[in-house]
């Protein structure tokens, strides 16, 4: 019987990746097909939407919206949160353990019920900025911030901060020059992970491009939606195309971890 | 030095804090006067009850979904290298961030009239009309990414079962099925059930997917709010208010609860 014994977790998997791809070959065998209706494989195959997907200065500009918001909310949320995060690792454990509860936040107050504050916050002075593309610019730093606690925190952990101070405080430095000297070189491998994976989500964000700002800048996710109706070919070029763009994202993400992880 | 996290601190009071008080406060407005007028109208309303109850049906469906299917995944990677399970890890995260609008088409290109799959069930005859603008449309979409999560989640979690443990059962001559409904799950049943409550809220909250998969049509709470808020002849922004205040209310609850069962746990 022993030749005849498979791998039932390998077989699993594998099934598992089979299922979770197949929308996405449904959606790539639409993209390149030229003739495809009432058949369950395409008649014939081209790449003409590709280049007209890639050719189209709206694209283009929802890509480029897209980046530049993520990217300045990124350096904000990076200011804002790293300092906050070490700064309660060390010197003030009781504020340490209540980020470790607002991780879930996301979860705990779904993007949806705070568009509806943001709505009205951002309607009326002090802060009138609705509907310009600086509200996702502040909307999107709360969304960073599990993602960079939990980076951070998994580089404090493995460092012996109370030796480095003292090390440090004997020598005469001060403990704003040991945190920037010594350890933020040390958690900086944490946080580019964060900030990649930060990215990644940033990009995909829906709820508060299209319910604070709309149409007035229109970033990748809302070009997909206006587009979803229009051409079955073109919106699954663009949703092949976004999947790239994730993909690679994620691969350097998990190609610095694993950097990170080598180094002795 | 805890100046450092003043930032992050005044972060938290304008963009979290700030937004949230002032749903509280306008869920209690309706007709310009303090009343709870806003409750009344979504208790008594079968409209808005029903979005309630077909996002709780949808939402538990598909958190039932994602955990037994992300468990199995994680018991699978168990047993393997360091390099497929972070292959998987990548995959279910980009599965993760797949969800939304991108999501939906996908589902439509696989399912919808002139589908990849329903093409193929109709060419078997196993099938005669499937209409993926549905609930059944919305839970096969929101379980792809559910499952996409409970692995990024429960894979993790399981590293709290030591191997040898695992091996001891073995060697007992306990069976992986035996070990894991006797020894396994209520190792882990406590972060298991966080994992849930994640997940639900997850469901919950999802409004993305929703809108790019069966527009208005289908009446859950997220898609009541937005209509509620941007709509032009249903606008009532009190009444949205109110809605994400109940929907805030039904997530916070159980993860609340959990919590303070973990901590009487430890403590």
């Amino acid at each position: 019987m022993k030749q005849l014994r498979i791998d039932t977790p390998k077989v699993f998997l594998g099934l598992m990746v089979f299922v979770m791809l197949l929308p996405l070959i449904a959606t790539f065998m639409n993209s390149v097909a030229s003739e495809w209706s009432g058949t369950v494989l395409p008649s014939g195959l081209t790449g003409q939407y590709y280049a007209s997907v890639l050719a189209d200065p709206r694209f283009h500009a929802a890509l480029l919206r897209s980046v530049a918001v993520a990217a300045v909310a990124l350096a904000l949320a990076t200011a804002i949160i790293v300092p906050a995060v070490v700064a309660a690792h060390i010197y003030w454990p009781a504020l340490d353990r209540w980020m470790a509860r607002l991780v879930i936040l996301p979860y705990a107050i779904p993007a949806i019920v705070l568009m509806v504050g943001y709505l009205r916050i951002f309607s009326a002075p002090p802060l009138q900025i609705g509907g310009t593309p600086l509200v996702l610019v502040l909307t999107y730093v709360p969304l960073c911030f599990p993602m960079f606690y939990i980076g951070v925190k998994n580089s404090l952990r493995s460092l012996d901060i109370a030796d480095m101070l003292n090390a440090g405080r004997l020598l005469g430095a001060s403990d704003l020059a040991i945190l920037r000297r010594v350890v933020l070189p040390c958690i900086l491998p944490g946080v580019t992970i964060a900030i990649v994976l930060n990215f990644a989500g940033l990009i995909s964000e829906f709820v508060y491009a299209k319910m604070l700002v709309g149409g007035n800048f229109e970033t990748l996710q809302m070009y997909m939606f206006a587009q979803r109706s229009l051409s079955g070919r073109i919106s699954s070029v663009i949703v092949v195309l976004y999947f790239m763009l994730i993909l690679a994202i994620t691969l350097i993400a998990f190609w610095l971890l694993t950097k990170t992880e080598r180094r002795p | 030095m805890r100046l450092l996290a003043l930032p992050f601190l005044m972060m938290l009071a304008l963009l979290i804090v700030w937004p949230l008080v002032s749903v509280v406060h306008d869920s209690f407005i309706s007709g310009g006067v303090w009343s709870l007028g806003n409750y009344r109208t979504i208790l008594s309303d079968g409209y808005y009850r029903q979005s309630f109850l077909n996002a709780l049906g949808i939402s538990l469906i598909t958190t039932a979904v994602g955990m037994f299917f992300g468990f199995l995944v994680a018991v699978c990677l168990r047993g393997h290298s360091g390099g497929l399970r972070r292959a998987a890890m990548a995959f279910a995260n980009i599965g993760a961030n797949f969800a939304g609008v991108p999501l939906a088409m996908a589902i439509i290109f696989l399912f919808g009239l002139n589908g990849m799959f329903t093409l193929m069930l109709k060419a078997t005859g196993l099938l005669e009309e499937f209409n993926v603008y549905s609930v059944t449309g919305l839970i096969i979409a929101y379980s792809y990414f559910q499952v996409a999560l409970a692995t990024l989640l429960i894979t993790p979690a399981l590293d709290a079962i030591g191997r040898e443990l695992e091996e001891a059962a073995m060697l007992m001559g306990t069976g992986p099925a035996r070990f894991w409904l006797r020894i396994g799950l209520p190792g882990v049943a406590r972060q298991l059930i966080a994992i849930a409550i994640l997940l639900f809220a997850n469901a919950m909250g999802t409004y993305a997917t929703t809108i790019a998969l069966t527009g208005t049509s289908v009446n859950v709470v997220t898609i009541r709010i937005s209509e509620l808020v941007s709509g032009d002849i249903f606008s009532d922004p009190n009444l949205a208010n109110a809605i994400a205040i109940l929907l805030f209310v039904v997530l916070l609850v159980p993860i609340i609860v959990s919590q303070i069962a973990a901590r009487e746990k430890q403590g």
